[in-house]
């Protein structure tokens, strides 16, 4: 008697728990979500238009600082920002929990398929866990990012990186200037601004060239050219030579990048798949 | 000069509404329709051909709107079905919409900048501009199947339909609708979806490498790219549950245009500009 009395609130609490998990994993609960984040998104597109400054510090403050100041005083503008976080979570679990649903079913049939088409499968799940990361990469970014804005370096005045004894000189600046005469604008103008670099590691010293789009790495530090000067042949207003650097330690990026790789191979699973049955 | 790229592309917007003409005057997939449309896609060829000539290595500035329609042209000039409905006359419609759009309020006066001289950057910008048009097509085939009313009649499949062992792929018909106007336009939004996907990793890539972060929220078109993404990724999800009937299915598929007119295209257009 006793042990029936006890079974049944266990049983019944692990109902509930199911009951729980299948609504999160619902396909249904995936449609809602993608329907509300895409309003919540077109509605973040018109504040944001609006009050791109309010959203800008996003880029280098990180999340909570943004939350306490921006994000706090200005709700009309930043609510839609906040339901984005809260959608985004519940997608992130819903994904999560429909797609483990899937993955163990899929193992428990692992018999009634050929091992190839087996591999195939499993290409749309890749492709869901891989969102999970890409996101949980972003949040992790936002969250855990150091971030040194604006670091002016001149020729031959070191810098050291923070907590390192790593000492990064600014050499030279060494540009390639555009060529021909088909923008006039951009006559005379820098096209490439490359920064001669030394870097000084304890004993170790190495050279290293930084320009746009091709960051430098060192102690977990990513460094990135913000700005330069001067930004003509003939030097302009101003023909001191500078370089502005963003320096950043993200643990996200490899997250967020390890995502888009791996959710690139699982659409191309799919696609494969999806090809090879088309034509029969 | 007496010749420049916007010229050029005023020139094929005029093709493109005399194709248009002509599709209605003498039928839709007659040789005149369609070689006045290949002129069109050969002055819009040149025209963006100059632009980026004149911008390499970097990219050419919102040059979207003027892409579009070549993609979709180019697409539309190699179609071979010719039971597709309305979808010939709906895709060459756009094609005008679009091309007179950017003709009355260009925005792609502004210079290229710097930072753009990626091939990121590039892949960003080509793989986007070939999605929107895969989904511009695939809202011409759903509504060219709510016209025929002979869309797909199934009601979809639940989604653990592909853990049996059927060959079939969840996103693939059965062989009675494979060439149904539904199943068309499921095809052109899978490869939409991929498109779009792929611009939205490169953009991403092209974002980490050039500002050190994967969003940069000085550009308020991150939001509709994202909302468009989720757009299409609810009707694929759709398409698995069966939750809505194929008409509605149908119904949202069509609506993609104007999402993607609303969302993407709208916020590359300009103030108005007469144009002669």
């Amino acid at each position: 008697m006793l042990e029936l009395a006890v079974s049944q609130p266990n049983k019944s609490a692990s109902s509930v728990v199911r009951l729980v998990w299948n609504k999160l994993g619902s396909i249904h609960l995936t449609v809602i979500l993608c329907l509300l984040l895409t309003a919540d998104l077109t509605i973040g597109y018109i504040c944001l238009n609006r009050r791109t400054i309010l959203f800008a510090p996003l880029n280098d403050i990180g999340l909570a600082t943004w939350i306490q100041t921006y994000g706090k005083s200005n709700l009309v503008y930043t609510m839609w920002f906040f339901v984005l976080l809260g959608l985004l979570t519940l997608l992130c679990v819903n994904t999560f929990v429909c797609t483990t649903d899937r993955v163990v079913s899929l193992i428990a049939r692992r018999r009634h398929f050929r091992p190839r088409r087996l591999f195939f499968k499993f290409a749309p799940h890749i492709m869901h866990y891989a969102m999970i990361i890409i996101l949980g990469g972003y949040l992790c970014s936002y969250l855990f990012s150091q971030v040194l804005i604006t670091r002016t370096l001149i020729p031959d005045v070191p810098f050291n990186l923070p907590g390192t004894d790593a000492r990064i000189t600014l050499i030279e600046l060494d540009p390639l200037y555009y060529k021909g005469d088909r923008l006039p604008a951009f006559e005379d103008r820098v096209l490439q601004p490359r920064a001669k670099l030394q870097i000084m590691d304890g004993d170790r010293q190495q050279s290293a060239m930084l320009t746009y789009n091709r960051p430098l790495r060192c102690h977990g530090y990513s460094m990135f050219l913000k700005d330069f000067n001067p930004k003509r042949k003939d030097g302009g207003m101003n023909r001191k030579v500078r370089i502005d650097l963003t320096i950043r330690k993200d643990p996200g990026v490899i997250l967020y990048l390890a995502g888009i790789i791996l959710f690139t191979v699982g659409m191309a699973m799919y696609l494969a798949e999806w090809m090879a049955v088309r034509k029969g | 000069m007496l010749i420049n790229a916007q010229l050029l592309f005023k020139i094929a917007a005029c093709f493109y509404g005399m194709s248009l003409i002509c599709a209605f005057v003498f039928g839709q997939r007659s040789r005149t329709a369609l070689l006045v449309l290949v002129l069109g896609l050969l002055a819009n060829m040149a025209a963006v051909g100059w632009r980026y000539w004149l911008a390499w290595p970097m990219l050419p500035m919102y040059m979207g709107p003027v892409v579009l329609p070549l993609f979709l042209g180019v697409m539309l000039a190699l179609s071979r079905h010719r039971d597709g409905g309305w979808t010939w006359p709906a895709v060459l419609t756009l094609i005008v919409v679009i091309a007179l759009a950017a003709v009355l309020f260009p925005k792609d006066y502004y210079i290229p900048f710097v930072k753009s001289q990626t091939i990121w950057a590039h892949l960003f910008f080509w793989f986007g501009v070939a999605g929107r048009g895969c989904f511009l097509i695939a809202a011409a085939w759903a509504m060219a199947g709510l016209t025929m009313g002979r869309g797909e009649t199934e009601r979809g499949r639940n989604g653990d339909t592909q853990f049996k062992s059927s060959p079939r792929h969840p996103l693939t018909p059965s062989p009675r609708h494979s060439s149904s106007p539904a199943s068309r336009s499921m095809l052109w939004t899978v490869w939409g979806f991929t498109l779009w996907t792929l611009s939205m990793f490169t953009g991403e890539l092209w974002s980490y490498l050039g500002w050190g972060t994967p969003v940069v929220w000085d550009d308020p078109a991150i939001t509709t790219t994202m909302a468009t993404w989720f757009f299409y990724i609810c009707l694929l999800h759709l398409h698995l549950t069966g939750s809505w009937t194929a008409r509605g299915r149908g119904m949202y598929a069509a609506a993609g245009a104007l999402v993607v007119l609303v969302l993407n295209c709208v916020p590359e257009l300009g103030p108005f500009r007469w144009p002669l």
